[in-house]
């Protein structure tokens, strides 16, 4: 377990730059395990963030919480990993790049800070990169199997859900294994499972890359990457019947009108937003009419108080009392 | 006696009209080089700018569908650059200015030109490659013609100075 966590650690280090990959290769490997987010910022301490709370890297290699001790990130050191993460093709990321995020092989991420280019078509690009905050993905795998009976119905099929959480509280996560298990087929379904589309307009869900996931999200699953809700919807609909859909981060009108469109069309839906209590989703205008609406029927609220991806609570949608065990 | 000296002349007049003719020979190599160098480099245009792929992988394609005489160094360059991971592009190209000079009879001024694309390859926006594109091919067109120009000129003469000169060697030798 520790020796693939660590070894996922070692994988995005091959995309910063030597002289500081060679410091963070040395910190033990009790951190090495845990690793959240590796950040660089220009002139600033190398650090990591370790479970909410972030450590600074000497030139040994040694996490500390002395900023003194600390070994500074030049900015040379940001354009070469830059260059390494963008696999020297800038050009071939313009759009991940006005996204501000790159991701990178095995589904991690790296945020992007600068100076923001505007053109005729909006964002142009980003120039003068003054920091990177690298995302380690660490897809957990089983997650899901504790809410998974709250959410099936029968026959065969699911209720609309919606997981609530705070940032980094494993939404995004507790949804992906949802899909895998969804999609891979379930005991109580004698085995069966669900087409699944998902639409991963963050590139989280799947971690595309060239066209693979880099995270397990089943057999029967289709992504479509990097595509809004609004337009995923309609050609998910159009082509790949899926009994499913799964999206991130609803918040906008149009991804209400997304979801009503999968409902006219007899698809279940599963999708994720921001939050810490129903009374905050109701507070958001386009997210309340599809909760006045009883359109969904389980919400599943996390926090991190028993480590990322605790289920706190589950809520019934047409009686709002909860119902979890 | 006679024998000999016969065959010691045909010797002579031999080897320096094959130096020569290696000499001459230089400016046409470095005219059909540039001429394949410009087709590698439209092959990695194409690669970049239509097809947005990643520059290690372009370059391999690139190898793969230019002209083996020249396109190895693309490969060459792709090799330092995966291997290196200083995540300077410059860098790798610079390490394959020997070889174009040497292998490839490139002058100062065609590798420099070639080298100028390095500085600037991957770093921007695909419109801005293109842009970038066009002026080093631009520049290899003048550089051909110019090559064109110089072999007309040189190789000829290159060519009749080796056998004059073994000529008059064994004149004087007689």
């Amino acid at each position: 377990m520790d020796e693939k966590e660590i070894g996922i650690y070692e994988n995005v280090l091959e995309y910063i730059s030597l002289e500081l990959s060679q410091i963070l290769k040395k910190i033990p490997d009790t951190y090495k395990s845990n690793v959240e987010e590796i950040r660089l910022r220009n002139n600033a301490p190398l650090s990591i963030y370790i479970k909410g709370s972030d450590f600074f890297i000497t030139e040994e290699g040694i996490p500390t919480k002395n900023k003194d001790k600390a070994r500074l990130v030049n900015g040379k050191e940001i354009i070469k990993t830059f260059q390494l993460i963008s696999n020297y093709s800038l050009y071939a990321f313009e759009e991940e790049i006005r996204n501000g995020f790159i991701t990178l092989k095995g589904g991690h991420r790296v945020g992007i800070g600068g100076k923001v280019l505007y053109g005729n078509n909006g964002i142009e690009t980003i120039k003068n990169i003054s920091s990177l905050n690298i995302r380690i993905a660490r897809e957990k795998i089983g997650v899901s199997d504790g809410v998974i009976k709250y959410i099936v119905a029968f026959p065969r099929t699911i209720h609309n859900t919606l997981i609530i959480s705070p940032p980094q509280c494993g939404k995004t996560t507790i949804l992906r294994d949802i899909i895998r298990n969804l999609s891979n087929g379930l005991p109580i379904f004698g085995g069966a499972g669900l087409k699944v589309g998902v639409i991963d307009e963050r590139s989280e869900i799947a971690g595309m890359y060239n066209g693979i996931p880099q995270h397990d999200i089943g057999i029967r699953t289709d992504v479509l990457d990097g595509c809004n809700k609004r337009d995923g919807t309609t050609m998910l609909l159009r082509a790949m019947s899926p009994e499913v859909i799964a999206m991130d981060e609803i918040g906008s009108i149009s991804d209400v009108e997304a979801i009503h469109e999968s409902l006219k069309a007899g698809v279940k839906v599963i999708a994720t937003v921001h939050g810490n209590t129903l009374e905050d989703i109701l507070s958001r205008r386009s997210l309340s009419i599809l909760i006045k609406d009883k359109i969904f029927k389980r919400y599943i609220f996390l926090d991190n108080s028993k480590g990322v991806g605790t289920v706190k609570d589950i809520i019934e949608g047409d009686s709002f009392t909860s119902i979890k065990k | 006696m006679g024998l000999i000296k016969i065959v010691g002349g045909l010797l002579i007049i031999l080897s320096t009209s094959l130096i020569g003719f290696c000499y001459g020979n230089r400016y046409s190599k470095r005219m059909n080089n540039l001429i394949y160098m410009e087709q590698c480099l439209k092959i990695l245009e194409t690669e970049i700018v239509y097809g947005a792929v990643p520059l290690p992988e372009a370059l391999s394609n690139v190898y793969k569908k230019g002209n083996k005489k020249v396109s190895f160094v693309f490969e060459d360059i792709k090799n330092h650059l995966l291997e290196d991971k200083t995540g300077d592009i410059y860098q790798s190209f610079k390490s394959v200015a020997g070889t174009l000079n040497e292998k490839l009879d490139f002058t100062k001024e065609d590798v420099e030109i070639f080298l100028s694309l390095g500085r600037v390859l991957g770093s921007s926006d695909r419109q801005d490659q293109e842009k970038n594109f066009k002026l080093i091919l631009n520049q290899i067109a003048i550089l051909e013609k110019e090559a064109k120009l110089e072999r007309d000129k040189n190789e000829k003469m290159y060519k009749n100075l080796g056998i004059l000169a073994g000529i008059a060697i064994v004149i004087i030798l007689l």
